[in-house]
């Protein structure tokens, strides 16, 4: 493990509407810390994914040592820190969903694109190379009476068979 | 067969009831209106406590209690609502948020009026994208009105309601999780006391109350005491019915998914029968029931044995499981208990915080000890019971009875005891994350054991008939317990 | 004060104590990994579970809890007459129940789950928390069958290691990064069983930052493991093998309490020692690892003199002789004494008394390092003045806020010296053209230091004088603690100790000293030097003196 420090090429800033959003938010608590969930979220709405640039930025913003944004980001399964696949496809696996045979579903992903199951720690693995896709299990989505259930991206698809699976994902551009 | 008794979703199939006009329709806000008119904060808080209204979030603590160690000399106070849904087989909130969301402002609005609070922010984890734009809207929407905002309805009451996203970690439920993450830190839950309500969100006191509850407050306000008290099951005088002194008063949004054959939310009054709710939901699909989990999957499991058991907060906790979120999985003759201990267990080494030691490495241990029984690879020896006598061939040895010991299930139990006691309800963790994880090991091992042993024994997960996997009655730890024990009965 | 009932003790503590110091005071042990007395408190290793009892009114008595308490968390507080447990006690607790044992026994078991058993090659062996309640507290078999977490060995800074298998995740490191030096480099990443402290880096482990400000070394000696390592001292000695003396860090006039690790060959660490009222449990790293000029093979081990231009060695007869020869034919008023703001009171004392009484000069100096940039953190601060004793020098030469021979004015004050004898001692101080040019035109250069140092090339003899780790004495901090150090190694080759030197010169030139030990000049500081009254080494024990109390 090397002891030389990285260089940041390319800093990173908010776009001009996600600038005025994030002032906005930053209003709302007394702390500046306190926005730390909601501007990531902004920012890896924007950037894709939380890269160290983007980490240095919230800091600064937030006024906080760069650690305390990697402490959180690598916490909270929603944030990347790699680049994930355009959808990003998370199948519930927890018991009602897998009473309801989400691992079909699931099966029928990983072959359909030849994917892995991305872990945190390993996302490349669970993403197609044409970087469209990225799989990933996921815990609960609340949703269990129309289980099996799966998110691609912000949108929840109800009461899957493979075939429906497969009907969906052929929809997406 | 019971009935519905629609309240908190009496109007979530209206259309665009996520409106404001369309709220109006129904009575939206009016209650508030009239709970301004008519109460000073100080009633609101008695008359919550004398409603019985339970935290519906899981604990079942009473919400007027809780309000009551809130100091009403230190300013600010916040109110949290915890809308952080991710308990497996518990999607109530989901609807709300979706649907009806102006409710939940509604109740935002009477609590803070009560408790005097002038910023409230909902907590909503960060998968409920649709639940958290149509909020956004509704938030804006009561501020365009009128209803959010300052001098709210010329009362001279101030309100802000945020909405704040969670990013997919099951701890940030836990109220003190909650309130660290809102705080822009990792969800870990702090050591109590100090208690939210004395010391919460930026260090003052602060009131968290999960969405449900909150929705209760509308109607409890609009429609009295009386009326709300009315709600919940009348009991007999059956040995199993929990005390009157602890009533559980009003409805609750019953989560039921897994093998049944309408799974859904269904809202009924508190105290009805793990069977009858089965029924409700269109009955069990297949065959019969093996098992269910009464109370999202951190709560004990329940055998075919249990089903007479009421679904409310006290009876629960008698028959030593709980109420929790409402979030009831039902699993049929088909399932293997291993195979979805080991799923559950997934789930909580994977959300396990790793705050403190014994969660933190207690977690994923109990997962891999359960992987391993379900992979066939569990232990077993056989071992001799010791006993000096003449053995085979005349000579001395031993010639105590041979018996199977199951190392491995011991040693779950034993580990998972170790995070938190089942038998004395004590944990050694921060928060009770770690009872939520030996809950379902200690529970479906003792009272699935079968199939437990049958998986070490052949080497591979089998499903034995419902029958023959459960343990007998008189052989389960919790049933035997369930009795109401007349000691604590209320003295007349 | 609250009156509590610990285990079959009853005691008084402060009220606001927690159950851990409690304990502690009356020599109760409670084990705790998280729980440092200088950070906040997160109660997360579970280790200090402890028993308090309740009132539990169906019963009409006093009982168990239903749930063990951390000892850090819970304080014990002097309650109203009317909620007195037992008539008399404002709390009752336990530490020795069984099921505090078993707690323990259990907490300490997910503990080792995935601890290595590296002990033989680890440098906390001997002095780690974990073996040691491991084999007081714990049930000494493993049930763990699965495979351990292997994560990464991690190079955090100048001077920190990472041992990651070897870390149970309390997190005092964290809490000192944020709480004592507020740089916050350090941090957890990922979740649960997979918690590891690191600095923040990008996805290729490459850093963003180190953990290099100048408190880091600190969180070596919080670590209660063997995770977090200094590479100062890697590998270098077994904790056993060593000996230690309490002294104080001659870094800065800040005084930190220290204490020395040492063997005959040398020193091998410094670590800070607890002072309340001024390093707490804290030291810098300047002088953490500043102690290695000790060791130094460039060490002056013999006097020297100028022959033809070259310091060439001598004996310590001839050196001495050759400087009694030169005081004795100078006129006094062209003799100058600077003495050092590195050296201790007592052979500053002892100067002043040989320029005074024997020499019969008034033209005293002092001399030191230069200042440097002071530090300052939310709950520390490094001095910018780089010497342990200005304060103590000061007073023990009797110079005054006008004194002409101190900082820059030295220069001025003895350009027109004839003879002028110095003592330096520092490990660095280099010399600037002005400086050089004036001490060169002194005719005769007497110089004590340590080192071959700018002064000592000038000079026209050189005694080999002592660093703070080869002397007894005391130092006079910033803030009027006097504090002792101590000697822990002899001096190398004939170097003698400082005052014993200048108490030969006296001797020499006819001055009436004659002193065995430090000690005995500390008394009579006592009673010559003002606010020193209770300055004597007896006083000053390990807490130290403060003269500015009265």
């Amino acid at each position: 493990m090397s002891n030389e420090l990285i260089q940041i090429e390319t800093p990173f800033q908010f776009s001009e509407e996600n600038q005025r959003k994030f002032d906005k938010l930053i209003q709302r608590y007394p702390v500046k810390e306190a926005a730390m969930l909601p501007t990531l979220h902004l920012a890896q709405k924007q950037a894709g994914y939380i890269s160290p640039a983007v980490m240095e930025h919230v800091a600064e913003l937030l006024e906080l040592p760069v650690m305390k944004v990697k402490d959180v980001v690598t916490f909270y399964p929603m944030f990347f820190e790699e680049p994930v696949g355009k959808y990003v496809i998370r199948v519930c696996y927890t018991l009602p969903c897998a009473l309801r045979d989400c691992k079909l579903v699931l099966e029928h992903i990983k072959e359909k694109f030849n994917i892995d199951v991305a872990s945190e720690t390993d996302l490349a693995k669970g993403t197609t190379p044409d970087g469209k896709f990225t799989l990933l299990k996921s815990e609960c989505l609340a949703s269990c009476d129309v289980a099996p259930v799966v998110m691609v991206n912000d949108d929840l698809y109800k009461n899957l068979t493979p075939e429906k699976m497969e009907e969906i994902l052929d929809g997406l551009e | 067969m019971v009935q519905e008794r629609r309240i908190l979703y009496e109007h979530l199939d209206v259309p665009d009831i996520n409106t404001f006009d369309v709220f109006r329709q129904y009575d939206g806000y009016k209650r508030f209106e009239k709970t301004i008119k008519e109460h000073q904060p100080e009633e609101i808080c008695d008359m919550v406590t004398q409603s019985g209204l339970k935290g519906r979030g899981g604990a079942g603590f009473s919400t007027g209690l809780k309000w009551s160690f809130v100091p009403r000399d230190i300013e600010p106070r916040y109110l949290c609502c915890n809308a952080d849904e991710s308990e497996p087989g518990t999607f109530s909130n989901r609807y709300v948020l979706e649907k009806n969301p102006h409710l939940l402002i509604e109740g935002i609005l009477i609590c803070c009026y009560a408790m005097g609070i002038s910023t409230a922010y909902v907590y909503i984890r960060g998968e409920f994208t649709l639940g958290k734009r149509m909020l956004d809207a509704a938030i804006e929407e009561a501020y365009r009105h009128g209803y959010l905002g300052k001098n709210i309805l010329g009362s001279g009451f101030d309100l802000d309601v945020y909405s704040h996203p969670g990013a997919g970690a099951y701890i940030c439920g836990e109220e003190t999780g909650l309130i660290e993450s809102l705080e822009g830190k990792r969800g870990q839950p702090r050591v109590k006391p100090p208690f939210p309500a004395v010391e919460g969100l930026f260090h003052k006191p602060t009131v968290v109350q999960n969405v449900e509850t909150l929705c209760n407050l509308p109607f409890l306000m609009g429609q009295g005491v009386e009326w709300y008290t009315s709600i919940g099951r009348t009991y007999g005088d059956t040995r199993f019915d929990p005390p009157q002194s602890d009533p559980n008063t009003g409805t609750k949004l019953y989560c039921i998914s897994g093998d049944v054959n309408k799974p859904g939310v269904y809202e009924l009054d508190l105290g009805l029968t793990a069977e009858e709710l089965i029924e409700v939901a269109g009955g069990v699909k297949g065959e019969r029931v093996k098992a269910v989990i009464p109370g999202g999957s951190s709560a004990p499991i329940l055998t075919h044995y249990e089903l007479e058991c009421r679904l409310d907060f006290t009876s629960l906790t008698l028959w030593k499981s709980m109420l929790g979120s409402g979030g009831i999985i039902v699993m049929n003759e088909t399932r293997n208990i291993v195979d979805c201990l080991l799923n559950i267990m997934k789930f909580y080494a994977h959300e396990s915080c790793g705050q403190c030691t014994p969660c933190r490495w207690g977690t994923p241990w109990v997962r891999d000890i359960v992987q391993r029984i379900a992979d066939g690879e569990g232990r077993q020896t056989t071992i001799q019971r010791p006993r000096f006598g003449i053995a085979e061939g005349g000579r001395w040895g031993d010639t105590g009875e041979m018996e199977e010991v199951y190392e491995d299930l011991d040693l779950l139990e034993s580990v998972a005891n170790n995070i938190a006691n089942v038998d004395t309800m004590t944990w050694n963790t921060i928060c009770v994350f770690g009872i939520a994880v030996s809950w379902p090991a200690v529970s479906y091992l003792r009272k699935f054991r079968p199939e437990f042993e049958a998986a070490i024994r052949e080497g591979k997960l089998v499903t034995l008939p419902v029958e023959e996997a459960t343990v007998p009655p008189e052989e389960n730890y919790a049933y035997q317990q369930r009795i109401v024990p007349r000691l604590f009965e209320a003295p007349a | 004060m609250a009156f509590i009932k610990l285990n079959d003790l009853e005691v008084e503590v402060e009220d606001g104590t927690n159950i851990i110091e409690a304990a502690r005071q009356h020599d109760i042990e409670v084990p705790h990994y998280c729980y440092h007395p200088g950070l906040t408190r997160p109660a997360n290793c579970r280790m200090c579970l402890v028993e308090p009892h309740v009132f539990f009114p169906p019963a009409g008595k006093v009982v168990p809890d239903r749930q063990l308490a951390t000892g850090c968390t819970t304080t014990v507080r002097t309650a109203p007459p009317d909620r007195k447990l037992d008539g008399k006690y404002d709390f009752i607790v336990r530490t020795d129940t069984p099921r505090v044992k078993k707690a323990r026994e259990d907490i300490l078991e997910f503990l080792l789950v995935h601890h290595p058993l590296d002990c033989p090659v680890c440098d906390q062996a001997g002095e780690c928390d974990l073996q040691d309640f491991s084999y007081n507290h714990g049930s000494g078999k493993s049930r763990y069958l699965e495979v351990k977490n292997v994560p990464p060995k991690k190079d955090l800074g100048p001077d920190v290691l990472l041992y990651s298998t070897r870390c149970i995740v309390c997190t005092r490191c964290i809490r000192f990064c944020d709480e004592v030096a507020g740089t916050g480099e350090l941090g957890l990443i990922h979740r649960g069983s997979h918690d590891e402290i690191d600095i923040p880096r990008d996805h290729d482990e490459n850093p963003l930052r180190l953990l290099d400000n100048k408190l880091a070394g600190n969180v070596v000696d919080i670590c209660p493991v063997g995770a977090l390592i200094s590479k100062d001292f890697l590998f270098k000695s077994r904790p056993w093998f060593m000996k230690q003396v309490n002294s104080v860090c001659p870094g800065c006039s800040v005084g930190c309490n220290i204490t020395v690790d040492y063997k005959e060959d040398g020193l091998y660490r410094i670590k800070p020692r607890f002072h309340e009222d001024i390093n707490q449990h804290w030291m810098c790293d300047d002088g953490r690892l500043g102690y290695h000029y000790v060791n130094s093979e460039d060490r002056l081990q013999i006097p020297m003199k100028r022959v033809d231009g070259e310091l060439v060695p001598t004996s310590w007869a001839d050196a001495l002789n050759l400087i009694v020869e030169k005081f004795s034919e100078t006129d006094p008023e062209s003799i100058a004494v600077i003495g050092s703001a590195q050296g201790t009171n007592e052979e500053n004392y002892l100067l002043g008394k040989l320029a005074r009484e024997v020499l019969k000069t008034e033209s005293i100096g002092l001399f030191g390092r230069e200042p440097g940039e002071e530090h300052k953190f939310p709950q520390f601060t490094i001095d910018a003045d780089k010497n342990p004793n200005t304060r103590g020098a000061r007073d023990m030469l009797k110079l005054g806020e006008d004194a002409s021979l101190t900082g820059e004015a030295l220069w001025n004050g003895i350009a027109n010296v004839k003879v002028a004898y110095l003592v330096n001692g520092a490990p660095e101080r280099p010399l600037d053209e002005g400086a050089k040019q004036v001490l060169e035109a002194v005719d005769f250069l007497v110089v004590q230091d340590i080192f071959e140092s700018d002064v000592a090339q000038l000079a026209d003899v050189v005694l080999p004088g002592v660093t703070f780790a080869e002397k007894d004495g005391s130092f006079t901090n910033a803030k009027g603690w006097v504090q002792r150090i101590h000697r822990a190694v002899d001096p190398p080759g004939e170097a003698r100790v400082d005052w014993e030197i200048i108490q030969q010169l006296a001797k020499r030139l006819g001055g009436e000293m004659d002193y065995h030990f430090a000690g005995e000049i500390a008394l009579e500081i006592a009673e010559n030097v003002p606010d020193y009254q209770d300055a004597t080494h007896q006083n000053i024990g390990a807490g130290g003196v403060n003269i500015e109390r009265g």
